[in-house]
C-alpha cells in the first residue's frame, strides 16, 4: 500500500511540475478523478506538491510588465458579460434541485429585475417551472466515474434557452472548470459562456442556445483559460444523448 | 494564515462580485511575478505578455476556479501563469534553444531583471526563502526541477536530455519535491 502510494505520489509530483506525457499523464489524470478526491494521505500529498509548484514561481526575479499591457487586459475585462460574474451566489440558490433545462421563452420571466438575487432567485424559480411545462422530456446526464452528482436535461421545440443545474457536483481538478458543448452527429461545439466551477456543489447557468439543433450534451474539464476546439475529456465528465427537434 | 494572504482573499472574494478595483489590486500584487515567470519559461517578450494577458484574464472570467481551500491564491494564480507558458513554449517547439538557460537558475534569473520592481515584503521574503531551498537540494535533484518547471521539459525529455532512465528522474523529482515541501513548510 505504501509502495503504492509512493508511485502515486511520484505521478503527482510530475504531474504539478507539467512533467507528465504519454501513459503517465493519463495515469495521473485518472488518479486525480477517481482515487485522490476519496484519499486523505493523496489530497495531502497534493496539496502540499501544488503549495510548492506554485512556490517555486518566485525562484524568478519579478519583471516589470510592458506598460501596455494593464490597458489591454482593461479591454479584455469590459468585453467580458458582466452576468457570469455573479455565478458563485446564484449557484448556491440552488440547493436540492438536480436539472437541466431547455425551454423557450422563460427569458421574459428574467428580465427586469432591481437586483442581481431577485435575479438569480428568478432564474432558479423559472428553471423548475420549466421542469413542468408540457412537451418537455428530462435526460439525466450519465456521470463517468461520479455517480452521485445530479445533471438532468429536459428540451422541447423550440428550445431557446437553456438552464444546467446540478447539485453534488465535485469540483474540477485544480487549476481547471468544467465546459458545456453540444453535439450534432458526433462533432461537438463548445458553448459560449457554458463554462463553470460548482459552489459547494451546487451549480445554475442560463444559456442562450438553441438545444433543438443539437442531438448530445457533453460537461467536460477543461484548463481554465482555455478555449479548446473540441472536449478534453479528463476528469469529470457527463454524457447524454438530446431529442432532436422535429 | 499570513496577513498578504488574507488581503488576497479579500481582493478574491470582491472579484467573485466583479469589482474591478479589486482585480486590478491582484493585478498589481502579481503582474511583476507573472511576467517574470513567463517571461523565464517563453524567453519571449511577446509571448511573456501573451500568457500575463490570457491568465489575468482567465483568472476575470472565472475567478471561482480558485478554492480558497486549496491553499494560497498566489499559488494558484502563479501555477496558472506556469501552466499558460509552458503550453505555450511547447506550441511553439522552442524548448531546445532555451535549455541552457533553463538548466541554470542562477544565470536565468539575472537576465530577467530589466526593470526594478519594488514587491510587497511578503513576496520578496518568500522568494528568498524559495531559492534557499532550491539550493538546498542536491544538484541533480535540482536540476530536474528547474528542467521541468522552467524549462517546459517533460520527464521523458529530461530522461533524454540527461541520459538517465525515466524511472530515474521521476524518483529524483519526487525526493527533491518533498524536500522543498519540508523547507518551505516546516514540516517533519
Amino acid at each position: 500500500m505504501n509502495e503504492d502510494h509512493d508511485r502515486i505520489e511520484e505521478l503527482l509530483a510530475g504531474y504539478v511540475l507539467l512533467g507528465l506525457s504519454g501513459e503517465d499523464a493519463i495515469e495521473a489524470d485518472r488518479l486525480l478523478s477517481e482515487h485522490v478526491p476519496s484519499c486523505p494521505r493523496c489530497r495531502d500529498a497534493m496539496a502540499g506538491l501544488h503549495a510548492v509548484a506554485g512556490d517555486l514561481a518566485l525562484a524568478v526575479s519579478p519583471v516589470q510588465p510592458p506598460d501596455l499591457l494593464l490597458p489591454r487586459i482593461r479591454r479584455g475585462v469590459a468585453e467580458t458579460p458582466v452576468r457570469r460574474r455573479h455565478r458563485a451566489s446564484l449557484v448556491a440558490a440552488a440547493a436540492g434541485v438536480a436539472a437541466l433545462v431547455g425551454l423557450a421563452g422563460l427569458s421574459v420571466q428574467l428580465g427586469n429585475r432591481v437586483s442581481r438575487t431577485e435575479q438569480q432567485r428568478g432564474r432558479l424559480l423559472a428553471a423548475m417551472e420549466a421542469l413542468q411545462q408540457p412537451g418537455t422530456s428530462p435526460v439525466s446526464l450519465q456521470s463517468q466515474g461520479e455517480t452521485a452528482a445530479g445533471l438532468v436535461e429536459v428540451s422541447g421545440p423550440g428550445v431557446e434557452l437553456m438552464y444546467v443545474i446540478g447539485r453534488d457536483v465535485p469540483m474540477p481538478a485544480q487549476g481547471r472548470v468544467y465546459q458545456l458543448w453540444l453535439g450534432s452527429n458526433g462533432i461537438f461545439v463548445r458553448v459560449e459562456d457554458g463554462e463553470f466551477v460548482p459552489d459547494d456543489g451546487l451549480v445554475l447557468l442560463e444559456l442562450t442556445v438553441d438545444a433543438g439543433r443539437y442531438d448530445e450534451i457533453l460537461v467536460t474539464e477543461e484548463r481554465i483559460g482555455d478555449t479548446p476546439a473540441s472536449p478534453s475529456h479528463l476528469g469529470h465528465t457527463w454524457h447524454a444523448f438530446l431529442a432532436r427537434a422535429a | 494564515m499570513q496577513e498578504d494572504d488574507r488581503l488576497d482573499l479579500e481582493l478574491h472574494r470582491r472579484v467573485l462580485v466583479g469589482d474591478r478595483p479589486a482585480f486590478e489590486g491582484l493585478y498589481r500584487r502579481y503582474a511583476p511575478a507573472a511576467y517574470g515567470l513567463a517571461f523565464r519559461v517563453t524567453g519571449q517578450v511577446s509571448l511573456a505578455q501573451e500568457v500575463v494577458h490570457d491568465a489575468f484574464l482567465a483568472l476575470w472570467r472565472a475567478p471561482e476556479a480558485y478554492d480558497p481551500g486549496r491553499g494560497p491564491f498566489r499559488s494558484f494564480f502563479l501555477s496558472l501563469v506556469h501552466h499558460r507558458a509552458v503550453d505555450m513554449v511547447r506550441k511553439e517547439e522552442r524548448l531546445r534553444r532555451r535549455a541552457e538557460r533553463a538548466s541554470n537558475l542562477e544565470r536565468g534569473s539575472g537576465e530577467d531583471v530589466a526593470v526594478e520592481v519594488v514587491e510587497d515584503a511578503y513576496l520578496s521574503t518568500r522568494r528568498k526563502e524559495v531559492r534557499e531551498a532550491l539550493l538546498t537540494l542536491p544538484p541533480d535533484q535540482r536540476t530536474v526541477v528547474e528542467l521541468a518547471y522552467f524549462g517546459g521539459y517533460t520527464q521523458a525529455m529530461i530522461a533524454e536530455e540527461l541520459g538517465i532512465p525515466v524511472g530515474t528522474v521521476k524518483t529524483r523529482t519526487l525526493a527533491a519535491m518533498r524536500k522543498l515541501r519540508r523547507a518551505l513548510y516546516r514540516e517533519d
